[in-house]
Formats: structure tokens, C-alpha cells, sequence
């Protein structure tokens, strides 16, 4: 690939197995890649440094509206960044993305197509690494701690109405805010539930 | 149980940040109303207001919990993608204030003897800068909402100029307390409990409420896509009036202290809740859930916040807008008068 093809590509995520196999698969595609993991509270100073043609963010990431913000801000702003949707109409290519928990900001005036590879590559990461770490998971877990994630689950599920995954993924995403290991997120999630059905009972 | 036969999608997803005022969907959720109206409703905790506005625009949500400039935003597609969005229902009102560093409140503190005087405390602000020769990096969440709005509002009428004397940051609600502990940023606009357990934690101090510099405003709605709105609309008023009621239930004082409890449940605010328990701020917000007009998105706030857009350079050619046909399109107090008046 030419040089004259070569991005800027910032990653943002605090997967470091997930961003360092998309890194590797984006330079053989030819592009330049800057990481930004995982502490970002000066994303707004790195972004304006770095100049990056297109900024690939985990969909969960807090950090989006940080990005949104400076998106507005960009008329200070030498290379502005724009929300990827507004240069097509692909539906489908954008439910993809949020289902695999993909989201872009690109520079003004790139063109759809290169846009879209970077894309399709990132989702595609995002898509195996969450198949991987479900393998991992399984295997990796002690018996006790599977249990209790298992029960968690269970009454995520019966009190929140969701299904498996999406009980699965609220763990998670506690673990994450409360920066705690999965089995002790599951032990609190068990007790303060199992203390608001025995109120709910009385 | 009212019977609504005609409900066209009963299993819901809808989407919210976990901040206080997301309270009558989680009540609507936790005390049956939901369930009352015909409707199974899972509650989706996000991490950010863009991934709630992808979420709800492409379809993957029925709705959610949105600032009341993000609807208006949506449907003139100020970020991007133009997405005809309306709301029928206001959750919440006021419950926005600006919280500055320990250090500089406390050199204001100094400076400061009228603290419901609002002048002195901007001029005092400005003095203070002046005198360290500093300038404070203060941050808001997104550009689409009333912190953002109220944070440029306040340091115009201060004639405190967001370039020259001050630096102006984006930076995600649940890392502003840290921030503003680590001496990253100075101070910061934003939602509770964010005020609240800054002063909790005694990493800050407040400087203003919102309510103070607007007077009452609506702060957060319930937002749908307007094609959402018209292919379900018993679903849409099955859901406004559940949740009516549980912004009803929300507001009565005898249910603060359960509505703390539901809260602080770990899939809602969890720890961010829990550290409420027990603590009355001596500055009120005037957060409130229900009350008078307060559930009735109507057309003059919405006109409001367009004009608070335009102020903040956010609409490319204001001159070709009707600010009244959009509001009128987009705060839907028809529908609220109709199903809940």
C-alpha cells in the first residue's frame, strides 16, 4: 500500500488483547496507528497533538462524548472530527458496528470506502475477541467462581427481565466502573439482590 | 389494571445514564408501573450520551433517557446523522451546578460574602483568576446539553471569555470526580450526584446551581424516534404513562428513601448512590420529578434551547430554521395533554 494511503488511526480501548491485534491488522493494511490505553483524561490534548484521520472507539467507552464534544469544538481544531455516519447511509454496516461495539469519528473529507475496510476490520476484532473470551472465560474460571457469576447471572436476569447475555455484559460493565475482578462483582450483585427480594417479600 | 388491548410491542429496551434523574425509569421498572400499563421493559446502562443517541437512532432501543437538547439535536442532525426524534414526557427538571476545585473554592471563599449573589461570585471568580494569573481548565460532559448550554450562559453574562481566560474540556461524567481530585481539571458542570459527592468527598466546592442561573428548567426527557412514535403509538402512550406515574412516585418525599435504595441496586447507580445515604446538601438543586407543568415538554423550552444552541455556534444557519416548527415537531406536549392531562 502507498504512503499516500497511509491514516492516522487512534484506538481508544481498555482491552489490551483486543487493541493490540487490531493495531497489528490496521499496520498491515498500511495505516499509522496511535493507541491510547487506557487512562485517556487527556484524550482532548492527544487528539489535538495527533492530528488522527480516524478515531476507533469502543462503543462503551466513556470517552465518546468527550470526542462528540470536541467534534463541536472544531473550528479550533485542525483536523476535525466528524461522526462517521453522516458520509453514508449504510444501515446495516452501522448496526454491525454497534453490535459489535464499534464506534468511529473520522476527519473531515475521507473518503467512505477507506473509512469502511478500517471499519469492517475493526469489527471483525471486536466480533472474535468476544467469542475468545467466552472460550476463555469457561476455561479460566474456578469452579466457585464460575458458580457465583453463574448465580449473579441467574438473578440479573429474573430481576432485570434480560437475557443471558445481557445480564452477562451488566457484570461487566460493573467490574469495569468499580474496577473489581468479575467473581466479586457477582458475590456483592448476589447479596444486595438477595437482601432487596427478602425485603420485597416482608 | 387499566385494560390496553391495542399495545402494539410489549418487551421494551430503553437506554440511561446512570445519573439521579434516570429515577422514574428505574421506579417505573422496581414498583410495577411498567408492568401496570402492559409493558415488559429491560433497562440498558450506557457510558455515554452518543451511544445512547446511536442505540435509540438505529433502532437497537425503543428509547431512552436523553437530555433535553438531544432530541432537537438529533432531528436537525448536529452531530451527524439527522434523526427525527420527539418527547412526549419531561423526567426531570433542574439538578445541574458548577463545582470547582477545593483550591480555587477556597480562594474564592475568601473573596465571597453573598454567596446568593451571583454577580459577586463571578466577579470574585474573575478577580481571583486575575490574581493567580491561571487558567482553569473546566469541563462539561456533551456538547447537546443544558451544563454545557448553562456553563457558557453563566461565564458570558460574567464577560469571562471561554478562550482567553479559561480552557474549556470535555471530560465523561464518572471521571470528573477523579479528575478534579488529580488536579487534571479546575472545576466542572454537571449532573448529580456528580456536585453532590464532590462535596462529599470534599474534592470540591459549589460554585452555582443551575437553577440559580436559569431558574427552572427541564433537564431530561423521554426520547423516542419519531418513527418509532408513529408505528407504536398505544406502546408510546402505554409507555409515557407508566412512566408519568413512577416520575409522580419519584417526587414524593415519602419516597426518598426507597428511591435511594432502588438506586443504589447494582444495575442502576450502584456505589454512586450508596454514598447519598445520609447526606443532605446545604445547597438545594431544586432536582425535582414531577409537579405543576413540569412533565409537559413544551414548545417555549424547546424554543429556549434552540436559541441557547445558536448561542453556542452549534446550528450552521440558524436564519433557515423555524424554531417553532422544530420545538413544535420535536416537544410533543400534545401527546403528553392527551394521555396523561
Amino acid at each position: 500500500m502507498s504512503y499516500t494511503n497511509s491514516l492516522n488511526v487512534l484506538l481508544i480501548d481498555d482491552e489490551p488483547d483486543r487493541i493490540k491485534a487490531l493495531k497489528e491488522a490496521l499496520h498491515k493494511l498500511g495505516h499509522h496507528v496511535i493507541c491510547h490505553l487506557p487512562d485517556t483524561s487527556e484524550l482532548n490534548q492527544h487528539v489535538a497533538e495527533t492530528h488522527p484521520d480516524i478515531v476507533i472507539i469502543d462503543m462503551d467507552s466513556p470517552d465518546r462524548d468527550t470526542l462528540e464534544s470536541m467534534a463541536t469544538m472544531s473550528q479550533n481544531n485542525p483536523r476535525p472530527i466528524v461522526f462517521f455516519a453522516e458520509q453514508q447511509n449504510d444501515q446495516r454496516t452501522m448496526v454491525d458496528a454497534i453490535n459489535a461495539g464499534v464506534s468511529a469519528y473520522i476527519a473531515d473529507g475521507l473518503q467512505a470506502d477507506r473509512v469502511k475496510a478500517i471499519m469492517a476490520t475493526a469489527v471483525a476484532h471486536f466480533e472474535a475477541h468476544a467469542s475468545l473470551r467466552e472460550e476463555l472465560e469457561k476455561t479460566k474460571t474456578q469452579l466457585s467462581d464460575r458458580k457465583i457469576i453463574e448465580k449473579a447471572k441467574g438473578m440479573l436476569m429474573s430481576h432485570q427481565g434480560c437475557d443471558e447475555n445481557q445480564a452477562y455484559q451488566t457484570l461487566r460493565k460493573l467490574a469495569m466502573d468499580r474496577g473489581q475482578k468479575l467473581p466479586d462483582v457477582a458475590t456483592s450483585v448476589v447479596e444486595v439482590l438477595n437482601l432487596t427480594n427478602g425485603l420485597k417479600r416482608q | 389494571m387499566p385494560r390496553l388491548p391495542s399495545i402494539e410491542k410489549k418487551t421494551l429496551k430503553l437506554g440511561f445514564m446512570p445519573l439521579l434523574d434516570c429515577a422514574p425509569l428505574i421506579v417505573a421498572r422496581e414498583k410495577g408501573f411498567f408492568k401496570q400499563y402492559g409493558l415488559n421493559v429491560i433497562l440498558q446502562k450506557e457510558s455515554s450520551w452518543a451511544s445512547i443517541l446511536d442505540k435509540v437512532s438505529y433502532g437497537l432501543y425503543d428509547g431512552a433517557h436523553m437530555l433535553a437538547p438531544m432530541p432537537l439535536a438529533a432531528t436537525l442532525g448536529l452531530n451527524g446523522k439527522t434523526t427525527p426524534m420527539v418527547t412526549a414526557l419531561t423526567l426531570s427538571q433542574n439538578g445541574t451546578a458548577i463545582t470547582l476545585s477545593q483550591e480555587l473554592y477556597f480562594g474564592l471563599s475568601e473573596r465571597v460574602d453573598d454567596w446568593s449573589d451571583l454577580n459577586q461570585i463571578g466577579e470574585s471568580f474573575k478577580a481571583l483568576l486575575h490574581e493567580l494569573n491561571y487558567k482553569p481548565i473546566i469541563a462539561t460532559v456533551y456538547p447537546y446539553s443544558n451544563h454545557h448550554y448553562l456553563l457558557r450562559y453563566w461565564l458570558q453574562q460574567l464577560k469571562i471569555d471561554t478562550l482567553e481566560d479559561i480552557q474549556l474540556v470535555a471530560v465523561p461524567p464518572s471521571k470528573m470526580l477523579d479528575n478534579l481530585s488529580n488536579g487534571v481539571i479546575d472545576g466542572y458542570c454537571v449532573g448529580e450526584p456528580w456536585n453532590s459527592l464532590a462535596l462529599i468527598q470534599q474534592s470540591g466546592g459549589l460554585l452555582t446551581t443551575g437553577h440559580q442561573i436559569w431558574g427552572s428548567h427541564m433537564e431530561k426527557v423521554l426520547g423516542v424516534t419519531q418513527a418509532w412514535a408513529k408505528a407504536y403509538p398505544h406502546t408510546h402512550k402505554a409507555l409515557i404513562k407508566a412512566v408519568y406515574s413512577a416520575c409522580q412516585w419519584s417526587e414524593d418525599p415519602e419516597n426518598h428513601d426507597e428511591l435511594l435504595n432502588l438506586l443504589s441496586l447494582p444495575p442502576y447507580l450502584d456505589k454512586a448512590a450508596e454514598a447519598l445515604k445520609g447526606f443532605t446538601s446545604p445547597y438545594s438543586m431544586e432536582q425535582h420529578y414531577a409537579g405543576g407543568d413540569l412533565n409537559h415538554p413544551d414548545r417555549q423550552q424547546g424554543i429556549f434551547l434552540l436559541e441557547q444552541m445558536e448561542a453556542c455556534q452549534q446550528i450552521e444557519d440558524p436564519s433557515k430554521l423555524d424554531y417553532e416548527q422544530v420545538s413544535e415537531q420535536v416537544f410533543r406536549k400534545d401527546l403528553f395533554q392527551r394521555w396523561c392531562g
